[in-house]
């Protein structure tokens, strides 16, 4: 346990040795969800809730609330990327020295779900500017649960390809995903967006803003797709350590 | 005599960026992969979308024309980024043997065009296989050109940021930002979104696929952002690379 504090700290003290990446993780989120709030005219919409089906609310409300998590899936899915690219020769180090691989992984996973959090909170808060969700709380929790999943998936994308292709798979991904396939203002869900990742923690999401209740059948299914994201970057983080 | 070792020193930088690039790959497996499926998904997840009041198309060819302007655009973009990051170092010492730093950014920048170019003519492919395009030479010029602006933009962040996730954080904010100001899918009526790189570039392409008239002023403010950036650019290159780079 202290191997995987030490790897931790050793972590966290990297990012908190770069203030302009400091600065960014809050800067970008927040000027992100502030921006698209401030151009986004105050115009009534029909929107698909999940638990309360077709309502009609301002444009700008339900914009604020699919940039939040979508903000911090960006944040998440670099995090990941580069956490498992700039990690790669101090990993192998770490093992040669006799850190074993759960504490590794813990350390790593604990930094990845820091920077998640920090994006989390703060594109949370820049969405209650503009509106205040009914359920802050549950409304956190899911943005954390999109941030999480995306910084899994970016860890996936960092093991398996380069910084230029992984970068491009992150770009395009939580736009098509939470933009595009899981956006309320859909007549209809698309045939591939129930097995996006963003799908059931922006159900959760969408639920937790514009009405008081929670369906756990949203709750359960993104919390099992982020095990599966993280046994699978596990297994490959695994394999690379083991593969030097 | 000089004129003929300028152009030398340009085709060894060029060869050295483009060598750099096809050295991986997956590099070129997306570059060629990603165009078709992006402009599909885009369209595909578009057409689950009412045709809203503010829309000026059908909601499916909003999302392929939106699709494949970001595709154009940002490919360039992040190899713009990843160039002047990753060769900061072989520039330095280049610099140092007696390249000139403005032949370093030209090479690195013709190798952006090509990149563009080729996506430009990828992605104007694809399209053309999702709706009609009535003026495919001016539509494909400018995917060409949002290529290109977006080449310039990545390698302005990579020199002011010459760290791979700061970068890399902030040319996917910003271009995930313009892409879906500019795409039609949300309505904006605020002017802010004009000083976006893909304002102008949308509503010219838009014309193009169309058939409708292209606007003279859509294509000059495009142009004035185009050389606005490259002098910028240019300029920050030289400042922050003759001072040593990233104050190593």
């Amino acid at each position: 346990m202290s191997e995987a504090k030490t790897v931790f700290e050793m972590g966290v003290r990297e990012y908190a040795r770069t203030p302009v990446l400091l600065a960014l993780l809050v800067f970008l989120p927040a000027y992100f969800v502030l921006f698209f709030t401030r151009v986004i005219p105050d115009r009534p919409v029909p929107v698909d809730v999940p638990v309360q089906g077709t309502m009609g609310l301002e444009m700008s409300s339900v914009v604020a609330v699919v940039m939040g998590p979508m903000a911090t899936a960006f944040v998440g899915g670099i995090a990941g990327l580069f956490l498992m690219q700039s990690a790669r020769t101090v990993d192998a180090r770490l093992t040669v020295v006799g850190a074993d691989l759960p504490s590794i992984l813990l350390a790593r996973a604990g930094v990845l779900a820091l920077t998640v959090a920090v994006a989390g909170v703060v594109s949370a808060g820049a969405t209650s500017v503009a509106y205040v969700p009914e359920r802050p709380g549950w409304f956190l929790f899911a943005t954390a649960l999109v941030g999480l999943l995306y910084g899994g998936i970016g860890a996936v994308v960092g093991l398996s390809l380069n910084r230029l292709a992984g970068v491009y798979v992150l770009m395009f991904g939580p736009l098509l995903d939470i933009f595009l396939a899981q956006s309320p203002l859909t007549d209809e869900t698309h045939a591939l967006a129930p097995y996006l990742p963003g799908h059931y923690p922006m159900r959760l999401a969408l639920d937790a803003a514009f009405t008081a209740r929670i369906a756990p059948a949203n709750l359960w299914p993104g919390l099992a797709y982020l095990l599966a994201v993280g046994l699978v970057a596990s297994v490959a983080f695994s394999r690379r350590l083991h593969a030097g | 005599m000089s004129a003929g070792r300028d152009r030398r020193r340009m085709r060894v930088g060029f060869e050295m960026a483009i060598r750099e690039f096809v050295r991986e790959p997956i590099n070129v497996a997306l570059l060629v992969a990603l165009p078709p499926v992006m402009i599909t998904s885009y369209g595909s997840m578009m057409s689950a979308f009412p045709e809203l009041s503010y829309m000026s198309t059908a909601p499916e060819t909003l999302g392929s024309i939106a699709g494949t302007l970001f595709v154009a655009a940002f490919l360039p973009g992040v190899i713009g980024l990843f160039q002047v990051i990753s060769a900061r170092r072989a520039d330095d010492r280049l610099a140092l043997a007696g390249f000139p730093r403005s032949a370093l950014f030209a090479a690195r920048l013709l190798a952006v065009t090509l990149a563009s170019v080729l996506t430009a003519t990828l992605s104007i492919s694809v399209l053309s296989t999702q709706t009609a395009v009535e003026a495919p030479i001016p539509a494909v010029l400018v995917l060409a050109f949002v290529g290109v602006l977006y080449g310039l933009l990545g390698m302005s962040i990579g020199t002011v940021l010459p760290r791979e996730l700061e970068g890399s954080l902030v040319l996917i904010f910003l271009a995930d930002m313009d892409e879906a100001l500019a795409s039609g899918i949300v309505d904006t009526d605020s002017p802010l979104t004009k000083l976006f790189p893909l304002h102008y570039p949308h509503e010219v392409f838009q014309a193009a696929v169309d058939g409708s008239p292209i606007a003279l002023g859509d294509v000059l403010a495009a142009s004035l952002y185009g050389v606005v950036l490259s002098v910028v650019t240019l300029g920050a290159y030289e400042a922050v690379t003759a001072r040593g780079g990233e104050g190593r």
